[in-house]
């Protein structure tokens, strides 16, 4: 899933688009998971509340891949440097599409009356070498994983139901095994930031998938924390 | 014996309260009958008259309290009766009675029951007093099965209900907390997905590895490490 950006015409456009504030790196951002057996309705019901019901819904089966780089700060101590989060995905059932890199913010939850979570959230298409790239930059390989879904749209908002494989022993795309027994579903807007009018059309999309699939604010730091 | 005044005068103030509540009510329900009975729906009613009931029930419990006197060795005598106009009374009734006269004496200081209804109660005791002994017994064993036939009926047929619904709702679980906590944690941390070997061998090795996001993986970080060493960049690009 790459991003339609030109980047022929970069250093002009990309400062006044920055100055004017109409880039969208800002992620709303909803989750939640189905169980498989459920799936098939879950899948339905999207057919039916998203565009191009005619049509039918994307399927799409990445493989993602995050690398980390270490941001040391002069002076300090090992302990001292943050790391940051890169992304890369590419296609694997059409190897032509541009592969995309993505680096996510850290998730801000806010108060109860935030509907949606916000990230920071910034995607560029680029070339099969991007890894070679991050590798001679420095970044290390965290942990990958490769997706099987759909993908659905309406309006600006993005809905993706995917399965989660983990990349097997012999690291060839047949031997994969899913994570659980469910599909992950998100449903994502990406906005320049100060729009927080477009979280309350997520929260109202979100309950029309109730009862079926509870998508909410989940802070995955703290996760990070049980076991 | 200034006690028991006193406590008669409580007991008096309570119930009329109460009676007057259930005055209130009664009135309600036959203003809402003359004026809505069009849309008036049956459990809406029974609201009401479970109101009612509700208001005898306090109005019993009141009259059996323990600081009650026993109303039962009272007796209220009339001491003067006047056909003339009594204000005081008209205000106290709200303009019901007006004087307290010898023609509704009779009626508001009666203990015994209508006229129609002693004659009905009269003769339901003969009838019964008629009832030898043990047909009277087998009539209320009779009943009694009848009762608890239909009783039982009930709570079956309500724990079914019960079950129903609990069943409805244990089935329709469409999503598993925990394999949403698992899937969010994979994607966002890598939390249970293998890390590869480190493709570039000139990093220095457990330093690194310590900062990987889970604890459960720096062991194998650690150890393939070693192996990694030798390994060319696992994507064959």
């Amino acid at each position: 899933m790459a991003s339609n950006q030109n980047p022929i015409s970069a250093i002009d456009m990309l400062t006044s688009a920055l100055r004017s504030n109409i880039i969208p790196n800002q992620e709303y951002l909803l989750q939640g998971s189905v169980i498989d057996s459920s799936a098939e309705v879950l899948h339905n019901r999207l057919r039916g509340l998203c565009d191009a019901a005619e049509t039918g819904p994307e399927t799409f089966h990445d493989h993602e891949m995050c690398f980390s780089l270490k941001a040391s700060s002069p002076g300090g101590t090992p302990q001292q440097q943050q790391s940051f989060l890169l992304r890369v995905r590419r296609a694997l059932d059409h190897p032509e599409y541009p592969w995309q890199l993505r680096y996510l913010g850290q998730p801000e939850l806010g108060e109860k009356n935030q509907p949606t979570v916000l990230r920071s959230c910034i995607d560029i298409a680029c070339t099969p070498n991007v890894v070679e790239f991050l590798s001679e930059l420095g970044c290390r390989i965290e942990f990958e994983y490769v997706l099987k879904g759909y993908l659905f749209r309406k309006g600006r908002m993005k809905v993706t139901m995917s399965k989660i494989f983990r990349m097997g022993q012999a690291k060839s795309p047949d031997s994969l095994e899913a994570m659980t027994g469910s599909y992950l579903v998100e449903l994502s807007l990406l906005a320049p930031s100060g729009q927080d009018a477009v979280a309350d059309e997520i929260k109202v999309f979100a309950e029309q998938l109730r009862p079926l699939v509870h998508l909410e604010k989940i802070d995955y730091r703290r996760l990070q924390s049980y076991s | 014996m200034q006690r028991e005044e006193k406590q008669l005068d409580a007991a008096l103030e309570a119930l009329l309260q109460r009676i007057n509540d259930l005055k209130t009510s009664i009135r309600t329900l036959l203003f809402r009958l003359e004026n809505e009975y069009a849309s008036l729906s049956w459990p809406s009613f029974l609201d009401s008259y479970a109101v009612i009931s509700g208001q005898m029930n306090t109005l019993l419990k009141v009259m059996k309290n323990d600081k009650t006197p026993l109303l039962r060795n009272l007796i209220v005598l009339p001491l003067v009766l006047s056909p003339d106009p009594d204000e005081e009374l008209k205000q106290a009734t709200e303009g019901r009675v007006v004087a307290f006269s010898h023609d509704i004496t009779p009626d508001m200081l009666r203990t015994k029951p209508d006229p129609d209804v002693e004659q009905r109660q009269n003769q339901f005791e003969q009838r019964a007093s008629q009832v030898p002994p043990e047909t009277a017994q087998k009539q209320i064993n009779a009943l009694n099965k009848v009762v608890n036939h239909v009783l039982e009926q009930i709570t079956h047929s309500r724990e079914d209900w019960e079950n129903e619904a609990t069943v409805r709702a244990a089935a329709a679980q469409t999503c598993v907390t925990a394999d949403t906590h698992t899937l969010i944690a994979a994607v966002g941390l890598g939390k249970n997905l293998k890390t590869l070997p480190i493709a570039a061998p000139a990093q220095p090795g457990p330093g690194r590895a310590q900062a990987g996001p889970a604890p459960g993986k720096t062991t194998s970080t650690i150890k393939t490490t070693i192996k990694a060493a030798s390994q060319v960049h696992p994507y064959n690009r």
